[in-house]
């Protein structure tokens, strides 16, 4: 009973502030609201007992990446960009987009809702460690590479070239 | 990978259930056999003696747990407004006599007992309460309002599962390093918000600087504690400060501090990374009073104000806490004699604590400030750097010292 209370608030704040991001005329509202959408996938995942995952949401994604958007918008953004409409007259196909992959998100979803989770929150980082280092080691590595590839390509073509 | 034996944490492995012995502590029968069980003991007891009264007044358990939440809930959080009023008053006595001045010498009673001015903050946060709340006209009135809220509730959040004495935490949580840092990053948020929802271009770059500061400091913060968790085995701020008990020789305490080269690396570049997210002065071109008025909270008066600072000396407090519990053996005693080791594990904790909030206050009246290059070329190419490398030197030890 009340794991399906917080399951369906959480769920109310992710979708609502998602429907914030997208349809806040002000940029940075926009970028705010990002972040909360952020932690409540977070809340999820602690709500559903994967507790290092909860973890690496809140440091990677709201308090890493959620402050780089609000930073990039702040900084490059002019005074008009603030005040824009956010839905243009291709709102219709932008919707049908977004309706086939949801769709698309349910069709795989289903495949796993037998999957039971655990409700209790329980230690998942020392087994996380042991299959990433384990039975996952390559595509672990393979990732790693493609993380290490994309950094130093950030820093190569933001680099100015100094006479 | 494939040995089992893996599963245990490296030192409870080396350290078989002495625990208690190697700081002289009374030998008590065991009631259960995991480590966990036995370092909540004292939070046990008190809520033994709760559920015990409920039960004879036939309330029912559920209610029972939810009050015993609650009260860890408001011991945490009196911890960090109490730590309020004891910082500030402690900063004003250290700056005012590292720069030959008395500080606050006459608030108190009028008559009686003025003890070094010990009712300054009290007396100022009355000031502040009273002072007038104004947004200003060119603010967004809902951001402004929110940023003081959004940079002091993660703080709170983040004391959770910080560990005042052996088995004194509010929540004993498996994760603890990783949640800290998390919720501790969360706070750069209100900054970035109040600096760009005052309408103001000082406050705008206050804001942005200490974006930038934070997200780049955070990084060798956390991989500086990584051999930590190594030689630890474990994420749980608990079971780190158990790794670290016992003597080697018997006299020198096997803190990580004291594990050659790795340990006092690891601990500096933790401090200063503590120091340069907490924005203190050798770091604090977000607020920078002589170039950007203050930054980030120059348009935030009264209550919300203090708030900043409220959350700013909480961050030293937990930083001064997660040093000592990291790096300088928890609640144990650094020497291996009757009355040291007699003492109890929260006063050591505390005591470190309290040494090494004393650092940060020192460093903050004796160092100039950065110059905003200088501070990310210090992180990025020298901190981080070095961090890596003591990730490396650490898996050394692990495969050749300490197996």
């Amino acid at each position: 009973m009340l794991e399906q209370i917080v399951f369906w608030s959480l769920s109310a704040l992710v979708l609502l502030s998602a429907l914030g991001v997208v349809l806040q005329r002000n940029a940075v509202h926009s970028s705010l609201f990002l972040g909360l959408t952020l932690a409540g996938v977070a809340g999820i995942y602690g709500s559903l007992g994967a507790d290092f995952l909860f973890g690496a949401q809140v440091m990677v994604y709201v308090s890493g990446i959620a402050v780089l958007v609000m930073f990039v918008v702040m900084l490059l953004g002019r005074a008009s960009d603030l005040h824009l409409r956010q839905v243009n007259e291709r709102w219709t196909a932008a919707l049908l987009v977004c309706a086939v992959a949801a769709v698309g998100l349910l069709k795989v979803a289903r495949l796993h809702s037998a999957t039971s989770v655990a409700g209790a929150a329980r230690p998942s980082t020392r087994e996380i460690g042991r299959l990433f280092l384990g039975e996952w080691l390559v595509p672990f590595e393979l990732i790693s590479l493609v993380l290490l590839a994309a950094l130093l390509g950030a820093v190569f073509f933001t680099r100015t070239e100094k006479a | 990978m494939a040995d089992p034996d893996l599963r245990q944490p490296l030192v409870a492995r080396r350290l078989p259930g002495r625990r208690r012995d190697a700081r002289g502590h009374p030998a008590r029968p065991r009631r259960d056999r995991s480590r966990r069980r036995r370092a909540r003991e004292a939070g046990d007891q008190l809520f033994a003696l709760l559920a015990s009264f409920a039960a004879q007044k036939g309330v029912p358990p559920a209610a029972v747990d939810a009050a015993w939440v609650a009260i860890k809930v408001l011991i945490v959080l009196h911890v960090i407004l109490i730590n309020g009023l004891w910082s500030i008053w402690w900063e004003r006595k250290i700056s005012a006599h590292i720069q030959s001045r008395v500080g606050p010498t006459y608030a108190g009673s009028p008559k009686g007992w003025n003890f070094h001015g010990w009712a300054q903050t009290a007396i100022d946060g009355i000031k502040l309460l009273l002072k007038e709340d104004i947004t200003p006209a060119a603010a967004d009135k809902w951001v402004h309002a929110l940023a003081p809220g959004l940079v002091v509730a993660p703080c709170i959040v983040a004391f959770a599962p910080v560990l005042f004495g052996d088995g004194l935490a509010a929540a004993n949580l498996d994760i603890g390093v990783l949640y800290i840092f998390a919720f501790a990053g969360i706070s750069v948020i209100g900054v970035v918000m109040a600096g760009w929802a005052s309408g103001n271009k000082y406050s705008l770059l206050g804001g942005l600087r200490g974006a930038a500061q934070i997200v780049s400091y955070e990084l060798p913060r956390g991989f500086s504690v990584v051999p930590v968790i190594m030689f630890a085995g474990s994420l749980d701020l608990q079971t780190i400060s158990n790794a670290q008990a016992g003597y080697w020789h018997g006299i020198l305490p096997k803190w990580f501090i004291f594990y050659p080269v790795v340990g006092q690396l690891a601990f500096v570049i933790f401090l200063i990374a503590s120091v340069a997210e907490t924005n203190r002065t050798p770091f604090d071109i977000p607020e920078a009073e002589s170039e950007l008025v203050s930054g980030f909270h120059t348009e935030y008066s009264g209550m919300k104000w203090s708030i900043f600072f409220l959350a700013e000396y909480a961050y030293v407090l937990l930083g001064s806490f997660l040093l000592a519990t990291f790096f300088l053996g928890g609640g144990a005693s650094p020497i291996n004699a009757a009355p040291f080791t007699l003492i109890p594990s929260w006063m050591w904790m505390l005591a470190k604590a309290m040494l090494m909030m004393f650092v940060f206050l020192w460093i903050r009246w004796t160092l100039p400030r950065f110059r905003v290059d200088q501070l990310m070329d210090f992180t990025w190419k020298f901190l981080l750097p070095w961090s890596f490398v003591n990730i490396a030197v650490a898996g050394l030890y692990l495969a050749f010292w300490l197996k």
